[in-house]
């Protein structure tokens, strides 16, 4: 079912770009949340994009070279030259997937408590807009309950990302449509976010994306609905990630 | 005992490209030559008895169990080394092998350690900086490492010097006597010539025959350019009963063809005449099947009839 030596071979060829990713989204977080400049952008730009856009380009890439990238290589003949089943393959770099990005979020979620218990701020600052009524400080939940959705956001993109690495044997078929992927749903949640500034018209974007799935705001001012709303990008986790692995077991392989 | 069946493996690529009706066994202990050009289906056979692709019809068994389904179960005793050499990125040779001991689930350093030494491989190092033959080294240990009984092994020399090639040969010669089972696809004539039993010669996906590895070399003819001293000698030679293929009597020379049943006749014949020179052209295993592969012209799919 899982594979240690195969993980510990995915750790390897991956670890710098995620050490990478999870550097800049700390950094970037404990900017945004300790600078006075920065701080009514710690919303907007921070949570309302960079958790989504830095993990993408993450998920993208390594989902890519976990399956797909090694079938072209021709380098997953060594791996499936071994006793070991392909859905003990997929599995364990799913596994992998999931697993970093999970670790993402927790290291990057740890630097921002740390801050914010250094430095608390109001939510009206961190909103960067004090006429929406909003009172008290950012607590330490809610900033765990923001990466949580944030999270299960980012494991759809992933999970999708996953499938079709796992259908396609070529590099450029699986990274191409990753790709789109990936570039549609940011792009509209960019422009669904200048809608929700004000930027008429702009807002109806927010339905072309999987991004929209991950409410901040819900948090921010304690309504449920992003409980509910996470329910949507893990069906599609979960379906996404039942395709790629189905579809990896049975297809040929060109090795 | 078969340890290796192939039967009536059928895969179709389209456009004739593919493995059409492949039969064949490998028995416990026998060496069998899988010979053919370029893109005849070897790889594809191969690929097939590792699970990586499913037949269109027909199976695929080694040790009486399903390649497709019980993939895991059968690679546990199979060495395979891959004809394209394609390490994972990211790691040293080290961690390669360690990676591969793990999920073979190989136990102890003694044999590999023996391997790296005999193939003269330094596995310290990124993967990545490594030559075409280093990675093939590599490959090599890996696929012996765990000594499995059964070895298939795709065009294992592509990449190696000659002085490697020698020392591969003369490991798989050992592994041989040791009782191991072979399968060995390769388009080197001197390599297959020199370790298998029998010798399957498969062309555009379909298997022409399979012989016996002793019976081709008997069946080699050797070929000589002769030149008479005068015209009465090359009309005694000519008449002796053996029949020269070409001949040109005011050159006073003749080319024929010597198989090795008629070697006495042949020098019998030849102290008979008086001799300028002789010229001795040896058809080598390769022509001979160059010469056989156009002989089955006929096999060929989607009308290729070039000859």
């Amino acid at each position: 079912m899982f594979s240690l030596p195969l993980f510990k071979q995915s750790v390897k060829s991956n670890w710098v770009m995620w050490a990478s990713i999870t550097g800049v989204m700390s950094v970037l977080c404990a900017q945004f949340s300790a600078l006075k400049m920065t701080q009514p952008l710690l919303f907007v730009i921070f949570y309302g994009m960079m958790t989504t856009i830095l993990p993408a380009i993450y998920v993208l890439v390594t989902a890519n070279k976990l399956i797909a990238g090694q079938i072209d290589r021709g380098s997953m003949a060594y791996i499936l030259s071994t006793p070991v089943k392909r859905s003990t393959v997929v599995f364990t770099q799913g596994v992998f997937l999931v697993g970093s990005l999970v670790a993402m979020f927790g290291i990057e979620t740890l630097v921002h408590l740390a801050v914010n218990a250094a430095k608390p701020i109001t939510l009206a600052t961190a909103l960067g807009n004090s006429d929406l009524g909003i009172q008290g400080d950012l607590t330490a939940s809610m900033i765990v309950q923001v990466n949580l959705s944030a999270l299960v956001v980012c494991i759809a993109i992933a999970a999708v990302c996953f499938m079709f690495s796992g259908i396609f044997n070529s590099t450029k078929y699986s990274i191409g449509l990753s790709g789109i992927f990936v570039g549609v749903n940011i792009l509209a949640n960019m422009l669904a976010m200048f809608g929700s500034l004000g930027v008429s018209g702009l807002d109806k974007f927010k339905y072309l994306t999987i991004c929209s799935f991950y409410d901040y705001k819900s948090v921010l001012f304690s309504h449920n609905d992003w409980i509910t709303k996470m329910i949507f990008p893990a069906a599609i986790a979960v379906a996404a990630l039942t395709i790629g692995s189905a579809v990896f077991k049975k297809k040929d392989l060109p090795l | 005992m078969n340890v290796i069946e192939v039967n009536k493996l059928t895969k179709d690529y389209g456009h004739g490209r593919g493995i059409f009706d492949v039969t064949f066994e490998v028995h416990k202990g026998e060496t069998l030559g899988f010979l053919g050009p370029n893109g005849a289906g070897k790889s594809t056979t191969m690929r097939h008895l590792m699970g990586f692709s499913k037949p269109l019809s027909g199976t695929a068994n080694i040790g009486g169990l399903d390649c497709t389904a019980k993939h895991h179960e059968i690679l546990r005793n199979v060495g395979y080394l891959p004809g394209e050499v394609a390490l994972p990125d990211g790691l040293t040779g080290r961690e390669f092998i360690s990676m591969m001991k793990n999920m073979r689930n190989t136990k102890g350093d003694d044999r590999t350690d023996e391997l790296l030494k005999l193939f003269e491989l330094d596995p310290n190092g990124d993967v990545k900086r490594m030559s075409i033959g280093e990675k093939r080294k590599l490959a090599v240990v890996t696929a012996f490492m765990s000594d499995p009984d059964i070895l298939l092994l795709d065009e294992p020399t592509s990449g190696l010097d000659p002085v490697m090639q020698e020392v591969f040969i003369d490991f798989i010669r050992n592994e041989k006597k040791r009782g191991k089972t072979i399968l060995l696809s390769s388009h080197i004539f001197s390599e297959v010539e020199a370790l298998c039993d029998r010798i399957a010669i498969i062309k555009e996906g379909r298997l022409i025959s399979t012989v016996a590895a002793a019976d081709v070399k008997h069946g080699l003819k050797n070929e000589f350019t002769i030149e008479f001293e005068t015209t009465d000698d090359y009309d005694r030679f000519i008449h002796s009963g053996l029949s020269p293929e070409k001949g040109n009597k005011s050159a006073k020379k003749c080319v024929i063809s010597v198989p090795d049943k008629v070697t006495n006749h042949f020098l019998a014949a030849l102290s008979k005449c008086s001799i300028r020179s002789i010229d001795e052209h040896s058809v080598s295993l390769e022509e001979f099947f160059m010469h056989f592969y156009k002989n089955n012209k006929k096999f060929g799919v989607g009308g290729i009839q070039n000859a």
